[in-house]
């Protein structure tokens, strides 16, 4: 190891690094990317740094950071050294997410028809039926081909033996695959050779895969459906991407005020009149899709949206209501999940989870609150969560305080060190950075994953969150064939 | 095509072209200065009122600061931010309606738009009071640059239609800005009838109205060295053939609201064809003789407010389509120097920042 990675230290006795081993030598699917990278002077690595940020500037890929004075966008960070998975690790997290989602579809199906589930008495019913997602108006709505979760995000993590785990699933609006697309884009453009040495599975017609996909689940009546994006508006911190993707499938890209229903039918507003809409791959939350439905202040939903997809004329993609399985309290039984509805073992792992809402758990948390992590069930992006070793007295008084107050919204995992990746900080020297991996799971007629997906990477020294919102950053992520 | 992304692709183009022009008037103040040899009056305040009374902003700018000189007066067009109108306002807003339809417009486009909106933060009064030459240069050029990748990267339908109609709907309305205004100047100078207002320094100062326009070789292509205001005004206003005359603006935001809608000559389908379609009909048989009968800037004035009313018409025909609880307040929003993305910019800002997954 030359140059640019003889000073980097993987302090491999306390962390899963992925490029380095225990022995202290390089996994052999990374031997290639060294050697190249040993081949790059400091010099070399500014000049592609440069690209790399010029591209994204001039895509306009920002992101934006609620709270923050200054402007609406940043730069989304992005880290050059991008992270290598085999074939075969691949393969097994292909199938272990096929096998999760597919059984947490079927437990939404249950959820809202027979709930058999729940008289089974697998998981406790006040779970689902006390949760703030569940919305028993759909209660026997039939979508079609009865999926419910076309398009989902899981987060996977590996623990100190490099083991994968799923640390959470987005089975509502995940965002970032565009990231991952451009993170791509941007890596042929400053690494051309690097990319000629490996033999990369291709994720670029991730576009093409997710319009198909919304085009298997449109209205069983309607031939060749029209498929459109909605999206809350340019001030959304995902709005680079609802636009992005729009683009990329070539369909409209559209605010609640384009959508209007009439007679039970959604239709855009265009110059030359009203256009049916069969399909809506909405980024916008159940409680803001219709004001008459969920939150009558909503200026971002469509009035009646919610009727016209009861009546079958329209489908909402994601389905209505599925926050119920992605909640953090219902994550904790997905294994039980997938024994009781596929008859099978989990491929992937789950993180062990206590759950506030059972007594002996809670006094567990409460005790070892400064070596748990803490986060409400309904959450996500990284906010209301307690960091045990890294919080302070107080903090950790305040979360047993709300613990005690609401136990049924939270859960604890214990603090794993996630695995690191060697990453540039400022572009001079490497440090060991924790990452997680989001692949994207399309379902439609059938599972499509494309390989890979988003690497997060959490760009603070010694940090855990990789969540954009907190400052996270990413990088490219390469299934490579031997 | 989606109403809103017509009428923002509507928006990004008229606050772009409002740029430009912007910065002609700026530029051509300058050189105006140095041809005049009054560089060392550089500060006095005749000669910099008039660009804020070409941009209707009289009572904003005395608001904000209180003295016309090259200093406020550069500083309220080019950088103020609470001035809509400012250089950077414009592109601003020309960048946020661009980002609001940014799946719709090509990718060069966007760049092109993001790129001079990163030029102008980056750009002190001191660079623009060193180099205005240079400056104005940019934005013109940038501006170009804007209107060759739109025509080269992006489909010629109703988009483009959209695209065109904002573009010469503006330029129409700022060139009769620019006429009155000057009109108005040496009048109140001379005294006198615009046939007698042809002392050298008012032929210089002509020169330089049709500098802004670029219109300066084109017009010596037809009138040869006869710049006397009559031909002068002749030319931006009647001209069939330049660019940046009335006539010729008018004539293109009508091919390009005939094309959206199918309208043809004797046959109109909406308001917006049958305004426009009049306008052009009268300044096809119209001669100069007879705006001067009619009085300069009467004539003016009326086709100020004709070009709102076509915007208006615009508007209700294609954008608030099917919409009328919205209209009201619309409208208000889509007259010339007001703009609406300022309306838009503090739409339910707060919902769509919802947590993400």
């Amino acid at each position: 190891m030359i140059r640019c990675f003889e000073r980097y230290e993987a302090e491999t006795s306390q962390f899963f690094d992925e490029v380095i081993s225990k022995e202290g030598t390089p996994r052999s699917h990374y031997d290639k990317m060294l050697q190249r990278f040993g081949q790059f002077s400091a010099d070399d690595i500014k000049a592609r740094r440069e690209i790399v940020n010029i591209f994204f500037r001039n895509q306009g890929i920002t992101f934006t950071v609620y709270g923050e004075e200054e402007g609406v966008e940043r730069l989304f960070p992005f880290d050059l050294i991008p992270r290598v998975l085999p074939a075969n690790e691949w393969q097994t997290i292909e199938r272990g997410l096929t096998q999760r989602i597919t059984a947490l579809n079927t437990f939404l199906h249950d959820i809202y028809h027979g709930q058999k589930i729940l008289k089974d008495k697998v998981i406790p019913a006040e779970l689902i039926l006390g949760s703030q997602h569940f919305r028993r108006e759909f209660v026997g709505v039939n979508p079609p081909l009865g999926i419910y979760i076309h398009v989902t995000g899981s987060d996977i993590i590996r623990d100190g033996e490099g083991n994968y785990l799923v640390l959470e699933d987005n089975l509502r609006t995940p965002s970032g695959v565009s990231y991952m697309l451009q993170n791509r884009q941007a890596m042929k453009r400053a690494f051309p050779v690097l990319f000629d040495k490996y033999k990369i599975r291709p994720i670029e017609n991730y576009p093409q895969e997710l319009l198909r996909t919304l085009q298997e689940i449109g209205p069983v009546s309607r031939r060749d459906p029209n498929v459109v994006v909605l999206t809350p508006g340019i001030y959304n911190s995902a709005y680079f991407e609802h636009s992005f993707l729009a683009r990329q499938m070539g369909v409209e890209l559209t605010e609640g005020k384009d959508l209007v229903v009439n007679n039970n039918k959604v239709y855009t507003r265009t110059t030359r009149g009203l256009e049916r809409v069969d399909v809506v791959y909405r980024r916008v939350d159940d409680a803001f899709l219709d004001p008459l439905v969920f939150r009558p202040d909503s200026k971002l939903g469509v009035a009646g949206i919610v009727n016209a997809y009861r009546k079958g004329n329209v489908t909402l993609a994601n389905a209505i209501g599925c926050g119920v399985a992605d909640d953090k309290v219902i994550y904790s039984f997905v294994p039980e999940i997938i024994k009781y509805y596929l008859g099978e073992d989990p491929i992937l792992e789950n993180v062990p989870t206590w759950l506030a809402s059972n007594p002996s758990d809670l006094k567990y948390i409460l005790a070892n609150l400064d070596k748990l992590v803490v986060k409400a069930a309904n959450e996500s992006g990284g906010y209301g969560m307690l960091i045990g070793p890294e919080s302070t007295i107080e903090q950790q008084e305040n979360f047993a305080e709300m613990i005690v107050a609401n136990p049924r919204n939270y859960i604890a995992q214990p603090t794993i060190s996630l695995s690191r990746h060697p990453s540039f900080f400022n572009d001079t020297e490497l440090f060991g950075c924790h990452i997680d991996l989001r692949p994207y799971v399309l379902y439609g007629k059938t599972i499509t994953i494309v390989p890979g997906g988003l690497t997060r990477v959490a760009l603070k020294r010694g940090s855990l969150v990789v969540n954009s919102s907190q400052g996270g950053g990413s990088k490219d992520t390469w299934v490579v064939d031997e | 095509m989606l109403s809103r992304v017509a009428e923002s692709l509507f928006w990004m183009s008229r606050y772009f072209e409002r740029a430009e022009n912007t910065a002609r008037f700026l530029d051509v103040n300058f050189n105006l200065l140095l041809d005049l040899n009054k560089i060392t009056h550089i500060e006095n305040p005749s000669y910099w009122v008039a660009l804020i009374l070409v941009t209707s902003d009289k009572e904003r700018f005395n608001s904000l600061y209180d003295e016309y000189s090259a200093r406020t007066v550069t500083d309220y067009l080019v950088f103020n931010k609470s001035n809509p109108n400012s250089i950077t306002s414009c592109i601003g807003l020309a960048r946020e309606n661009a980002r609001s339809i940014i799946e719709s417009i090509s990718s060069e486009m966007w760049e092109q738009v993001n790129n001079l909106y990163h030029y102008l933060q980056n750009v002190t009064p001191q660079f623009v009071q060193n180099d205005p030459y240079g400056f104005y240069k940019e934005i013109k050029n940038a501006s170009h640059l804007f209107q060759g990748i739109t025509d080269n990267t992006f489909s010629h339908n109703e988009g483009w239609d959209f695209i065109q109609i904002a573009k010469y709907l503006e330029r129409t309305d700022n060139i009769a800005r620019l006429i009155d205004v000057k009109y108005h100047m040496l009048l109140s100078e001379a005294q006198s009838q615009p046939e007698l207002v042809a002392g050298s320094e008012d032929i210089i100062q002509w020169m330089a109205v049709l500098k802004s326009c670029s219109a300066l070789e084109a017009f010596r292509k037809v009138y040869l060295s006869k710049i006397d205001p009559d031909n002068i005004l002749r030319f931006l206003i009647l001209d069939r053939t330049f660019p940046r005359s009335i006539n010729f603006s008018v004539c293109a935001a009508e091919d390009a609201l005939w094309r959206i809608s199918g309208s043809s000559r004797h046959r109109y389908v909406n308001n917006a064809d049958r305004l426009i379609g009049k306008l052009e009909a009268e300044l096809s048989y119209t001669a100069i003789e007879d705006i001067f009968s009619k009085g300069l800037h009467h004539y003016l004035e009326d086709l100020e407010q004709r070009l709102v009313k076509v915007g208006e018409q615009v508007h209700l025909t294609y954008f608030a389509y099917h919409t009328p609880e919205i209209e009201s307040s619309d409208i208000e929003e889509a007259l010339p120097f007001t703009g609406i993305a300022g309306g838009r910019a503090n739409w339910s800002q707060a919902q769509q920042h919802q947590q993400q997954q």
